[in-house]
C-alpha cells in the first residue's frame, strides 16, 4: 500500500504499452495477493508464539554498532572505523576482555588494511584524519 | 564434437597459464575456506571479494570467483562431518550421516568419500557443462524478447516448484525482489523511481549489497556466538583412507548423486541445497538397509556431496548459455562478468570464447585443486573451526563492510546492506527462503525490459507470447508447474517438497 501511495506520479500506461508504473505496481499487487494467500493458509503453519526470539539482544546490539561504524566509516576512516567495530562487538557483545579485545581489533584491522590497500591495492576509506 | 576438442583445448591454453591457476588456486582455497566456516557462505564469500577482481581481467575474476563457488561445496562438508554444523546449507544433509560416521571413528572415511564424490560429481558436471552448453548457446541465439520474457518467467516458476519453502511463500519473496529491482531510473522513460533524491539509488540497488546483508549479515544475526559450540571431531591421517566395503558401499551413490545434481542444477532455484536433499531422499529409498541412514551411512555421504556439486556446475549451464541465471550464485557471478564488459548469455561462446572456454577448462583443474588441497589440508581445517565464533564474526562484519563499500564507494550501499540483514533475520524467523528475493532482483530490469520490447514488437498485442513457438512452449510448462502446485494445494496432500523438508526437520 506504501508503494502505491508513493508511486502516484509515475506513470501506469496501458497494459499494451506499459509506463515506468506499470511494473511496480503489478508486483506489488501480486505481493498482496501471496500475502493474503500466506493469511489465509496460516493455520497449516506453526504459531507465531513458537518463533524463537532468544537471539534478539545478539542482534540488536550487533545492528546497532555496525550502524554505528557505517555513519562514522566516512568521517574516521578505515583504521579507527573498523578497530572501534570489531572492539566494541567483542566486549560489548561478547563480554570479552578489553585488552584482548583491543588488541585482536588491531591486529585484525592492520591484517584487512594490509590485504586490501596494500596487497590488493583496493582504495580504503581515509577518513577526515587522512589515514 | 571435433570442435569442440578443439574449444576445449584453447580454454586449457588459457587455464593453464600460470597466472590463471593462481587465480584458480586462491579461489579454491577461500571458496574451502567459506565452506569450512559457518556463518558464511559462497553467495556472501563471492559477493564480499567480487571488489577485489576488479583489477583483474574477466577470465581471472571469473575463474577465482567460480573456484570460491564450488570450492565452498567441497569445505561445507568438512564442517558437516568434524562438527554437526552445516558450513553452508547444501551440507545440511552430510552432517546426519557424516557426522555418525565420525563418532564411529570414521571421519577420515567420510572426509576422503565426500571429497572423492565431489571431484568425481564435479568433473561430471564439467564435462556435461561441456557438451551441453555450447549448442545451447547456439539454439537461444534464436531467442527475441517474448522467449526472454517466457524463459524468465519460468525460471520463477521452476524457482517456486523446485524449492523447500511453500509455492506462495517463494513467489512472495520472488515478487518482493521484482519490487527492489523497479527502484532507479527507467530506462525506457526516464522516470526516476523510489530514489528519494538520493543518487546512489538513481542506478537501482546493486545486488552486492543486497546479497550480503541477506545471506552474510543475516547469518550473522541469528547466530550467538553461544549457539556455536561444538567438539571438533580431529581425523587422523592414516585414517583417511576408506576401507573396500565403504569404497563398494559409495560407488553407486555418487553415481545417481552426480547425475541428479547436474540436472536439478540447471533448474532455476537453490540447486546445489535441493539437490542433496533429493539425493539423500533417493539414496534412503533405494537403499536395501535404510534403517542405517541417520547412523553412519556411507551412502547418506556420497550421494548428497556428490550432488551438490555436480548441482553447483550444472547452474553454470544457464547462466553461461542463456544468460540467465538459476540461484542468487550464479546472479552474483553473472554481475561479476557484467562488470568486466563481458556480457554472459548465448553471444558469450563466439564473442569471448577465451573467457568461456577458459573458464570450463578452469573448473577440470580446480576439481583436481580441490581433491589435492582438501585431504591433506583437513588439519589446518580442523584448527580453523577451533578459532570461537566469537571472534570470527567481527571479522565476517568488517569484510562484509569491506566487501560492499568497494564496489561502489558508497556509504548508502553499506546501509542498504544492514537494512537488508535485519531484513534477512526477521525472514528467517518466519521460514521465509531469500533466494527468490535476490534471483528476482537481478532478472527484474531484464524481465521488464524484454516484457516491453516484446509488446512494441507486436504492438501492444499479448498473443506474441502464444504465437511464438518456444515462447509458447515456455509459457505452457510454467502453466503446468502453477496448475501441479495448485492441484497439490487444493486435495491438501503434501507434496515431495513439504515432505523432504519434514523428512529433514525430523533428522
Amino acid at each position: 500500500m506504501v508503494v502505491f501511495a508513493i508511486s502516484g506520479e509515475l506513470p501506469f500506461g496501458t497494459f499494451s504499452a506499459p509506463s515506468a508504473g506499470m511494473m511496480p505496481k503489478v508486483v506489488t499487487a501480486l505481493m498482496m495477493l501471496f500475502a493474503g494467500l500466506i493469511v489465509v493458509g496460516a493455520r497449516e503453519s506453526p504459531p507465531l508464539s513458537t518463533v524463537d526470539w532468544s537471539d534478539r539482544n545478539h542482534m540488536a546490539l550487533v545492528v546497532v554498532i555496525t550502524a554505528a561504524a557505517v555513519a562514522l566509516y566516512q568521517p574516521l576512516g578505515f583504521l579507527i572505523t573498523m578497530a572501534l567495530l570489531v572492539f566494541c562487538l567483542l566486549v560489548i557483545v561478547e563480554r570479552r576482555n578489553a585488552l584482548i579485545a583491543a588488541a585482536y581489533g588491531i591486529g585484525l584491522t592492520l591484517f584487512a588494511y594490509w590485504l586490501f590497500g596494500k596487497a590488493l591495492k583496493s582504495p580504503l576509506e581515509r577518513g577526515l584524519l587522512w589515514f | 564434437m571435433g570442435e569442440t576438442l578443439q574449444s576445449l583445448a584453447l580454454g586449457f591454453s588459457v587455464a593453464l597459464q600460470p597466472s590463471m591457476l593462481w587465480y584458480a588456486l586462491i579461489g579454491c582455497l577461500v571458496g574451502t575456506l567459506v565452506g569450512v566456516l559457518p556463518g558464511i557462505g559462497p553467495l556472501a564469500g563471492i559477493s564480499i571479494l567480487l571488489p577485489i577482481t576488479y583489477g583483474l581481467d574477466a577470465t581471472r575474476a571469473i575463474i577465482m570467483l567460480a573456484g570460491i563457488y564450488y570450492g565452498s561445496q567441497y569445505g561445507g562438508s568438512t564442517t558437516s562431518i568434524l562438527l554437526r554444523i552445516p558450513g553452508e546449507a547444501a551440507s545440511v544433509m552430510t552432517c546426519i550421516d557424516g557426522n555418525a560416521m565420525a563418532r564411529k571413528g570414521r571421519a577420515g572415511a567420510a572426509l576422503c568419500i565426500a571429497a572423492v564424490g565431489s571431484f568425481i560429481a564435479g568433473t561430471f558436471g564439467v564435462l556435461m557443462l561441456t557438451v551441453v552448453a555450447p549448442p545451447l548457446a547456439l539454439f537461444a541465439l534464436g531467442f527475441g524478447p517474448p522467449e526472454y520474457t517466457a524463459l524468465l518467467v519460468l525460471g520463477l516458476i521452476f524457482l517456486a516448484y523446485m524449492s523447500t519453502s511453500s509455492l506462495v511463500r517463494t513467489l512472495l519473496m520472488a515478487a518482493f525482489g521484482l519490487l527492489l529491482g523497479t527502484i532507479g531510473i527507467d530506462v525506457m522513460t526516464g522516470h526516476f523511481r523510489y530514489s528519494f533524491n538520493i543518487p546512489e539509488l538513481g542506478d537501482g540497488i546493486g545486488i552486492v549489497p543486497v546479497a550480503v546483508g541477506l545471506f552474510g549479515l543475516g547469518e550473522i544475526l541469528s547466530t550467538p556466538s553461544r549457539q556455536v559450540t561444538g567438539e571438533v571431531i580431529r581425523p587422523k591421517l592414516r585414517e583417511l583412507w576408506p576401507n573396500r566395503t565403504e569404497w563398494r558401499q559409495s560407488g553407486w551413490p555418487i553415481a545417481r548423486g552426480s547425475v541428479l545434481g547436474f540436472l536439478i542444477g540447471i533448474i532455476p532455484g537453490s540447486a546445489h541445497i535441493i539437490s542433496s536433499f533429493m539425493s539423500y531422499a533417493l539414496e534412503r529409498r533405494v537403499a536395501k538397509r535404510p534403517e542405517e541412514f541417520g547412523h553412519g551411512a556411507v551412502a547418506g555421504v556420497a550421494g548428497p556431496e556428490s550432488a551438490n556439486n555436480a548441482a553447483s556446475t550444472g547452474a553454470f549451464v544457464p547462466m553461461l548459455a542463456l544468460g540467465i541465471p538459476t540461484g542468487p550464485v550464479t546472479a552474483v557471478l553473472m554481475a561479476a562478468l557484467l562488470i568486466h564488459g563481458v556480457p554472459p548469455g548465448p553471444t558469450l561462446v563466439n564473442d569471448h570464447p577465451q573467457v568461456f572456454w577458459g573458464f570450463v577448462a578452469s573448473m577440470y583443474v580446480g576439481n583436481l585443486m580441490l581433491l589435492a588441497l582438501n585431504l591433506p589440508l583437513v588439519g589446518l581445517f580442523v584448527n580453523l573451526l577451533r578459532i570461537p565464533y566469537a571472534y570470527l564474526y567481527p571479522l565476517i562484519i568488517m569484510f562484509c563492510v569491506i566487501g560492499v563499500y568497494e564496489v561502489n564507494h558508497s556509504v548508502v550501499d553499506v546501509w542498504i546492506m544492514l537494512i537488508m540483514g535485519v531484513i534477512g533475520y526477521g525472514l528467517k524467523k518466519f521460514s521465509f527462503d531469500p533466494a527468490p528475493l535476490v534471483l528476482g532482483l537481478v532478472i527484474a530490469p531484464i524481465f521488464e525490459m524484454s516484457l516491453r520490447q516484446a509488446l512494441i514488437m507486436s504492438d501492444g498485442t499479448w498473443m506474441i507470447f502464444l504465437q511464438r513457438p518456444v515462447a509458447l512452449v515456455l509459457l505452457g510448462i510454467s502453466a503446468a508447474l502453477l496448475a501441479l502446485s495448485a492441484m497439490g494445494y487444493l486435495s491438501r496432500r503434501r507434496d515431495w517438497r513439504a515432505k523432504l523438508a519434514a523428512e529433514a526437520g525430523k533428522e
